[in-house]
C-alpha cells in the first residue's frame, strides 16, 4: 500500500518536478550570472542557489506540487471510501482503518516528498550549472561556488522541511477525507478543503522554519 | 443479544432480543423503524444511547478499541450494500480479512480464498473489481468475505435485496454453514426490510418492527 502511494505520489510526479525545477533554476541562475557578473559578484550565485532554490523554494514547490496532485487524490479517495461504506466495512472486519488507509498514505507522503525534493535539488543544481556555462561561467568554478555556500545546516534544514511538509500532505487530506458523512456531494468539498488546509499548513510551517532558522 | 436498546424515535419501548446459538433469526422493518442500526450495535460500530449489546458474554460497547477489533474478527458481517473495497478485485476483497486479521501464511490464505471462491461459485469472476461485477457476484463475494474466518455468528444486513429467490436461498444455506443435530453450524442474525418467502421458511424466528415500535412475532 505504501509502495503504491510512493509510486503515485513520487514516481509519477518526477517529470513535473524535473521540468519545474529545471526551468526555475535555469532562469534564476541565467539572470543572476548576467546581473551579478556585471558587478564582479558571481560568487553570490552559490548563495542564491543554496538559500533561494535548494533550501526555500525547493521544499515549498515540491510540497505544493504534491499537495496539488496527491493531496486532492488522497482526500477524494478516502472520502469515497467513507461514502461507499468501505471504512465501516474495514472496521467490521476488525481491520483498523488507520492502519489500512491512513498509515500507508502517511508513510508514502513522507517518502515521496523527501524523494521528490532530492530530485528537485539535484535538477536545480544541474540546471544552474547549464545556465552558468551558457552565460560564460566555467563549470568547475560553478560547482566550487555552490559547494562553498552549502553547509550542513542547509542540508539538515532541507531534510526537516521535507519531512514536515510530507507529514502535512499525509495527515491533512486524510483527515478531511475521512471526515465526510455518507453523502457523495461531500467528496469534492472534502477535496477542496483538504488542499486549502494543506497549503495553509505548508506556508505556516515554512514561515516557522524561517523564524527558527 | 440486545438489552433495552432504543432504536427508533417513534418507538415507545426499547428493543430487547435474545438469540440462541445455531438459530437463524430475522428482524424486519422499514427504514424508519431503526432496524438498520442493529448490526452496527452488535458489532460495536455504533454505541446505543442506552441499553447494551451483549454477544459471547461480552458487552460490546464497553470494549476498548483493540479488544473491539479482535471481537469483530469473531463475527462475520455482510453490510447493506456489500461494503466491498472498490479498488480491490473480488478475490482480494475476500482475502482482505485473512491478510490483516490472521497470522496465516500467504500460501494458506490463498488456499482458503480459493475454497471460499469455489464454495460461493465466483471463481470465474474473482479477478473483477466490484464495479465490474453484477449484484449477485458482489453479494457472493461479500458473503465469502464475511465467512472467511468461519465465524460462529453471522450478521447479515439486507442480504437478499435484488437477488432471485433461488440465489437468496442458496446464499442462506452457505451462510448457515451446513446442518447438524443441534441445527445450523452458525448463528445467523439478519435484518432488512423484506426477505423472500422461500428464505423465511429456513428462518427459525422472524420479528417485525412496526411503525409504532412494537415488536411482533411472526411464525416462521
Amino acid at each position: 500500500m505504501a509502495l503504491t502511494q510512493v509510486r503515485f505520489t513520487a514516481l509519477n510526479a518526477v517529470g513535473l518536478i524535473t521540468l519545474l525545477s529545471g526551468i526555475l533554476s535555469f532562469l534564476v541562475i541565467s539572470q543572476a550570472t548576467r546581473e551579478l557578473g556585471r558587478f564582479g559578484a558571481t560568487d553570490y550565485i552559490g548563495t542564491l542557489i543554496v538559500i533561494a532554490i535548494v533550501r526555500e523554494l525547493g521544499p515549498l514547490l515540491t510540497a505544493l506540487v504534491v499537495v496539488g496532485r496527491s493531496g486532492t487524490a488522497i482526500a477524494a479517495e478516502l472520502a469515497t471510501n467513507q461514502v461507499m461504506g468501505e471504512v465501516r466495512a474495514l472496521e467490521s472486519m476488525g481491520i483498523d482503518p488507520k492502519q489500512y488507509l491512513v498509515l500507508p498514505r502517511f508513510l508514502g507522503s513522507l517518502v515521496s516528498v523527501f524523494a521528490l525534493l532530492v530530485v528537485f535539488d539535484l535538477v536545480a543544481i544541474m540546471a544552474g550549472f547549464a545556465a552558468a556555462r551558457f552565460n560564460g561561467l566555467p563549470g568547475p568554478r560553478y560547482f566550487q561556488i555552490v559547494l562553498e555556500s552549502l553547509t550542513n545546516r542547509d542540508v539538515w534544514l532541507t531534510v526537516f522541511k521535507a519531512l514536515a511538509y510530507g507529514a502535512i500532505v499525509g495527515i491533512v487530506p486524510t483527515y478531511f477525507g475521512l471526515s465526510v458523512r455518507r453523502a457523495s456531494t461531500d467528496i469534492p468539498i472534502a477535496a477542496s478543503r483538504a488542499v486549502v488546509a494543506a497549503l495553509v499548513g505548508i506556508f505556516l510551517c515554512s514561515a516557522l522554519f524561517v523564524a527558527i532558522g | 443479544m440486545f438489552d433495552a436498546i432504543p432504536i427508533s424515535r417513534r418507538g415507545p419501548q426499547p428493543f430487547s432480543l435474545e438469540v440462541a446459538e445455531r438459530q437463524t433469526i430475522a428482524v424486519l422493518g422499514d427504514e424508519e423503524s431503526g432496524v438498520g442500526l442493529l448490526g452496527g450495535y452488535a458489532l460495536g460500530l455504533e454505541r446505543p444511547a442506552s441499553g447494551r449489546a451483549l454477544l459471547f458474554g461480552t458487552v460490546v460497547g464497553g470494549l476498548p478499541e483493540p479488544a473491539r477489533l479482535a471481537y469483530r474478527r469473531r463475527v462475520g458481517y455482510l453490510p447493506a450494500g456489500d461494503g466491498l473495497l472498490q479498488n480491490l478485485s473480488l478475490r482480494d476483497n475476500v482475502a482482505l480479512p485473512l491478510r490483516f486479521g490472521s497470522d496465516a501464511n500467504p500460501h494458506d490464505i490463498e488456499g482458503r480464498v480459493n475454497v471460499m471462491l469455489t464454495a460461493l461459485r465466483i471463481s470465474g469472476a474473482a479477478t473483477l473489481r466490484p464495479a465490474q461485477a453484477n449484484d449477485e457476484e458482489r453479494r457472493r463475494a461479500a458473503l465469502a468475505r464475511a465467512i472467511a474466518f468461519d465465524p460462529a455468528l453471522l450478521i447479515l444486513e439486507q442480504p437478499f435485496d435484488r437477488l432471485t429467490a433461488r440465489v437468496a436461498s442458496e446464499l442462506l444455506e452457505i451462510a448457515r454453514g451446513g446442518e447438524s443435530a443441534e441445527g445450523a453450524r452458525r448463528t445467523i442474525f439478519m435484518t432488512g426490510q423484506e426477505i423472500p418467502p422461500v428464505v423465511l421458511r429456513r428462518v427459525d424466528q422472524v420479528y417485525r418492527l412496526t411503525r409504532a415500535g412494537v415488536l411482533e412475532l411472526e411464525p416462521a
